[in-house]
């Protein structure tokens, strides 16, 4: 089956407020028996300089949106999905706030935690997005490496 | 041959740039390049980088289509 490019990139945190939205829109969507939600948020990591404020994220956005197509079509093949959501920020994200937002669901939980793990370490190391970790109050700042 | 190549983060940064046109050889290999653009900008050497060029992931012996788009891609920070 082939799914078209869905839009990834948002401006900003993601709101608790979009994600519960994104939740109750699949009360219509009976096949599926299992949700699955990934958060990632912005730690306030100690630095040489200070404490992480908030990173702030670039991306090669044609191929990142590219390769986030390419992950939900490998996800879609391997794993037993109803549907798929992603989204990430772009640009300033502040300590404590929502950066990532991947959302599956299925007629039956095993597939969703196996889809799930395997989108994120997808998306960590093989979308093109750049972060720069702000640190302090003097506009220090350091370059975001995925582990 | 022209190609144009884009600079990311801290790469951006160290260039002052985000695009550039590069001028080189016809059938020019990735390395090539890669070796014309460390020269013009030494601070590049100490960064870890990978390229793509037409948005796909490649090795350095790649020969450059002309008006190849090639792009220099810090470590990713995805998540």
């Amino acid at each position: 089956m082939i799914h078209k490019p869905k839009k990834v990139f948002v401006d900003g945190p993601i709101s608790p407020q979009f994600i519960a939205d994104s939740i109750a829109k699949h009360q219509s969507k009976t096949t599926i028996g299992a949700h699955n939600i990934f958060l990632g948020q912005i730690r306030a990591d100690e630095k040489a300089g200070g404490t992480v404020t908030g990173i702030e994220y670039t991306a090669y956005t044609d191929m990142a949106e590219q390769a986030f197509h390419d992950i939900r079509e490998a996800a879609f093949a391997r794993f037993k999905l109803t549907c798929m959501h992603i989204y990430h920020s772009l640009g300033l994200v502040p300590t404590g706030e929502i950066s990532l937002f991947v959302f599956v669901s299925s007629p039956h939980r095993r597939a969703t935690f196996e889809a799930l793990e395997f989108i994120v370490e997808e998306i960590k190391a093989k979308v093109p997005i750049f972060g720069k970790e702000l640190v302090g109050q003097a506009g220090d700042y350091t370059w975001k490496e995925n582990k | 041959m022209l190609v144009n190549v884009l600079y990311f983060g801290m790469l951006a940064e160290a260039t002052g740039l985000p695009l550039e046109s590069w001028e080189v050889p016809p059938a020019a290999s990735v390395r090539k390049l890669r070796e014309q653009i460390l020269d013009k900008y030494p601070a590049l050497r100490d960064r870890k980088f990978k390229i793509a060029v037409n948005q796909q992931m490649v090795d350095e012996t790649l020969l450059l289509p002309p008006l190849a788009e090639v792009a220099l891609l810090p470590p990713f920070a995805g998540g």
